[in-house]
């Protein structure tokens, strides 16, 4: 097997199948491989992406959704899954649409980089690797330092029986160094992670530079203060705005949560949210960003989306079941985890486009407080509107400078609050996206940017 | 137990095809899974069978005193497909190093039998889970302004079976359930924002006819949720019940005490005080209806039970193959695969095993109810649910936003807290304050949750971090 697209006939002729059974059907097949590196001091451990390949059939049962999903892209396993499918059909009242525009798009894209990453292959990778490890352990107190270098490459053919076919292959990379200081029973870490879709230009922050200011950064924490605590002046750095952006706003536009009735933003839409320096997107056609998608899995296009410009929330993401509710159109956003999960409304890239502040004027406008660096985890509260950052490192900041080091701090607050007392957003220089893995409450893990440049406000800080 | 198996495990299929001069294993599973999602009481989609076969080759390269291992995963059980899995293995492991002296696979059968099988899942998926949910869900007819808003069902039916060259052969069933559900309560008062609480569990087993008992709790906290302000800012007695501990534990003890970490200096050493004298902590493989509960770990070591913790004092630490073989002990049974993002992959054939812990069980204390805990504390917070704790497995850090808890005023659950957060560390070195060492009080129960079972917990103080300002308080009780 060389390629996704030699199982099509097959997949095809499944879909000819569930054509005759329901009014609506598509699948869903994907393929996945790659490599990857993992090494510290004491051991080295290559590793391959799994030979995964599946598909996912899905049917209009006349009020809801049929599922059901194959391991073995094979004729036969498929129509075990079909099997399934029109058992489940059998009993539908009705036969009716579904709900929404289905798509049309007829097209393929593929991560075409001029170098690749797989071109490293396994004993490149493990020497760059092991350069990393070498820089970082030449700070003084980083005895070890674990390194993570890897990139796969994932086929996504969608074929619908509205007459749509996409086939898509996307190129993720992504590399990591955990520098480790050790210090009278302590340790303590920082860490430098960049990942994008695309090649070897992906790895080019792994440098010496990078990675020794990584193995300070670590070294510092070591003799780092506890953070301030309670509600206070707060400036984000570029990757914790980012988390914001995704977590605490972006969840809330997900408009299978405003159909739910589950979103805090639902009531709010058309209205001004934050200042007019605040403009926050979702955009699928990123170039190079790690939630980067050419098509998502009902066949649409990935896109930009603008959910708040110049401060007024103006729009939400959907998909074709949501579009046709709330009187809008798909954008882009449906995404399966893998061929074994369903799909949902969910963001790509998410980021808050830059300001015209410098990060110096932004810590005099604060004076006192602290700035969070290094996002480490979030989590939405798409109802509530509560917001839970957590950084690994911060910097106090006092009289309108940056002083100390501070240890590892939650951020938490209303999230309306949050965006109405942004009072200043850094220039385009800052700018960076991140990668990162987001749920759809506890599972569905996909690959998801969020980027930003600083950002300055107030919330609710304490020691995590 | 009774679970129908297929006609041959996966593994020893995939082990009757394999041709290798070097030491080798095959970890194979065939999985079937099963969803219902719902909006309201509206079911949204139904999913399955979801099925999944698929395994993972490893082999083992003895070098002098290091050892090599190549391991590959797939869903293709052709003679093709095995062939290629089994070259990805050799040739991954001509590049691997990794200082075990050697590696001693299994090659006997696990004896006893564990409980680890709904098998009225088994025999009849959907009609089951349909079931379930209907006796879920049928509270909220009955609540007024309260309804589920956004959750799912999802039970997956496995057969795990593993092989190797040391001629094992060995296979079990077993059954996870896992339900996501957020409460929404709503009315009241116009201009009042909707509560929501979320709930999450991870279960071997389901019973129809309990599945309700829970909801009014849960309808309530959402309620609560709704009148709830933030806490003080201030270093504060915070009660700790089993569901919020098993956010908190497992990913930092189920790291610092493994091989894997000792092989990187940040396991605590054996004789080392890390909690207060009436702390005693084990792992148990063999818990009964724990979600990681298995007759054989994932690379065929029988399971069995392991004092980490005795009276405070760290005790044993759990060891996989290749850790075993860096240290020269027995592996412990703790040789687990999928476990990432502070939940475990259902789809374990595709990784590889790492050390970790399985079910953590905390002894129950003398310390009584929840109540008694509550007036030990006398004043303080009774931590509901966090956002997320996500602790720092290195480090030892944990701590998020308060989405539910309590006061506790004079010893009594009062008015409801939400937002600020609560922070601290799970160990530290001695003068450090720590969630181990700072234990006032252990409940007199225990409650499974996830991979934790342990009774309500007391600690002396815990950093919070609220938004009245100035209205700092300290701990009062210790």
């Amino acid at each position: 097997m060389t390629d996704l697209r030699d199982f099509e006939a097959d997949i095809d002729r499944i879909l000819t199948r569930l054509e005759r059974a329901a009014s609506f059907a598509d699948i869903v097949a994907q393929r996945v491989s790659g490599q990857g590196i993992r090494l510290d001091r004491r051991s080295t451990s290559p590793s391959m992406h799994a030979r995964l390949h599946g598909a996912a059939l899905r049917a209009w049962e006349g009020s809801h959704w049929i599922e059901a999903a194959s391991s073995d892209l094979s004729l036969a396993g498929l129509e075990v899954a079909a099997d399934g499918i029109e058992r489940a059909l059998e009993a539908a009242p009705v036969r009716s649409d579904p709900p929404g525009p289905s798509s049309v798009t007829d097209a393929e894209a593929s991560t075409n980089p001029p170098h690749p990453v797989s071109e490293l292959g396994v004993e490149g990778m493990i020497a760059l690797g092991k350069d990393v490890l070498g820089w970082a352990t030449q700070v003084p107190t980083v005895r070890d330092a674990i390194v993570r270098i890897g990139w796969s490459d994932e086929e996504r053919l969608y074929l619908n029986t509205a007459g749509a076919r996409t086939y898509q292959r996307v190129t993720r990379v992504e590399g990591t160094v955990v520098p480790l200081a050790f210090e009278d029973g302590r340790v303590e870490f920082d860490f430098l992670g960049e990942g994008g879709v695309g090649g070897r230009e992906c790895l080019e922050f792994l440098n010496e530079t990078r990675v020794k200011e990584a193995a300070e950064s670590s070294r510092s924490l070591l003799s780092a203060k506890a953070p301030p605590t309670g509600a206070m002046t707060v400036i984000l750095d570029p990757g914790v705005a980012g988390t914001f952006a995704h977590e605490s706003f972006g969840h809330g536009t997900e408009a299978d949560q405003f159909v739910r009735d589950r979103s805090y933003l639902k009531p709010i839409l058309g209205q001004v949210v934050g200042p007019e320096t605040l403009t926050l997107v979702d955009n699928g056609a990123y170039p190079g960003g790690w939630g980067t998608i050419y098509f998502d899995d009902e066949g649409n296009p990935g896109q930009r989306t603008v959910l708040v410009q110049k401060g007024r929330f103006i729009g939400a993401l959907h998909d074709r079941e949501t579009a046709q509710v709330l009187h809008a159109r798909p954008t882009g956003n449906t995404r399966r985890a893998d061929f074994l999960s369903r799909p949902f409304v969910r963001m790509t890239n998410t980021y808050i486009e830059p300001g015209t502040w410098t990060l110096d004027e932004l810590v005099k406008e604060a004076k006192n407080g602290v700035l969070l660096e290094r996002a480490t985890s979030g989590i939405e509260d798409p109802l509530g509107g509560q917001m839970q950052l957590k950084v690994k490192r911060g910097r106090k900041i006092e009289n309108g400078v940056l002083t100390d080091v501070v240890t590892s701090m939650a951020l938490s607050g209303k999230v309306l609050d949050f965006l109405k007392g942004i009072r200043g957003v850094s220039k385009a220089n800052d700018f960076r996206i991140e990668p990162g893995y987001c749920g759809k409450g506890h599972s569905d893990i996909v690959p998801a940017g969020t980027g930003g440049t600083y950002l300055l406000s107030d919330a609710i800080v304490g020691p995590a | 137990m009774s679970a129908a198996p297929s006609s041959v495990p996966v593994s020893y299929r995939i082990a009757d095809k394999l041709h290798l001069s070097a030491p080798w294993e095959v970890f194979g599973e065939r999985a079937r899974r099963y969803e219902l999602h719902f909006n309201g009481r509206v079911i949204e989609l139904v999913r399955g069978p979801l099925v999944v076969e698929g395994f993972g080759v490893r082999v083992f390269r003895t070098l002098g005193e290091r050892t090599a291992t190549g391991f590959q995963a797939s869903t293709d059980t052709s003679e093709k497909g095995i062939a290629h899995a089994a070259e990805d293995a050799t040739q991954i492991a001509t590049h691997s190093d990794f200082p075990a002296k050697k590696v001693d696979l299994p090659s006997a059968p696990p004896s006893g039998e564990v409980e680890a099988v709904d098998a009225k899942l088994w025999e009849a998926p959907l009609p089951r889970l349909r079931e379930y949910v209907d006796a879920l869900l049928a509270p909220f007819d009955s609540i007024k302004d309260a309804v589920p808003s956004f959750g799912s069902v999802r039970a997956t039916l496995t057969e795990t079976s593993i092989a190797n060259s040391a001629g094992l052969r060995t296979t079990y069933p077993h059954t996870t359930i896992e339900l996501e559900l957020a409460v929404k309560a709503f009315g009241g008062p116009e201009g009042v924002p909707p509560g929501e609480y979320w709930v999450n569990q991870l279960t071997r087993r389901i019973d129809p006819e309990d599945a309700g008992d829970p909801v009014p709790s849960w309808c309530s906290y959402a309620e609560d949720a709704r009148r709830a302000h933030a806490p003080p800012t201030g270093d504060l007695p915070i009660v700790l019940p089993a569901h919020v501990l098993a956010g908190i534990l497992p990913s930092v003890i189920g790291f610092r005490w493994t091989g894997g970490a000792r092989l990187r200096e940040l396991a605590p050493a054996t004789g080392t005080v890390v909690g207060v004298p009436g702390l005693h902590v084990t792992d148990d493989g063999r818990f009964p209806w724990g979600p990681s509960t298995a007759p054989v770990d994932d690379e065929g070591v029988a399971t069995r039970k392991r004092t980490l913790i005795a009276g405070g004092v760290v005790d044993e630490l759990l060891y996989d193959l290749l850790h075993a073989g860096a240290f020269e002990v027995p592996s412990s049974g703790n040789g687990l695969r999928g476990l990432s993002f502070g939940y475990r992959d259902w789809l374990r054939f595709t990784h590889a095993p790492a050390p970790g812990s399985t079910t953590l069980v905390v002894a129950p204390g003398t310390d009584g109810t929840d109540a008694e805990l509550a007036e030990i504390a006398g004043e303080g917070i009774w931590l509901q649910q966090l956002g997320w704790a996500n602790p720092d497995s290195i480090s030892g850090a944990f701590g998020g936003e308060i989405r539910i808890g309590y006061r506790i005023r004079n010893g009594k659950i009062a008015e409801p807290v939400r937002g600020g957060t609560i922070g601290g560390l799970v160990m530290a070195l001695p003068g450090t304050p720590s969630l181990l060492s700072g234990l006032v009080a252990i409940g007199s129960k225990a409650k499974l949750v996830d991979d934790l079972s342990s009774p309500t917990l007391l600690v002396k103080s815990l950093t919070v971090a609220g938004d009245a300002g100035g209205g700092s308080i300290s701990a009062g009780s210790g």
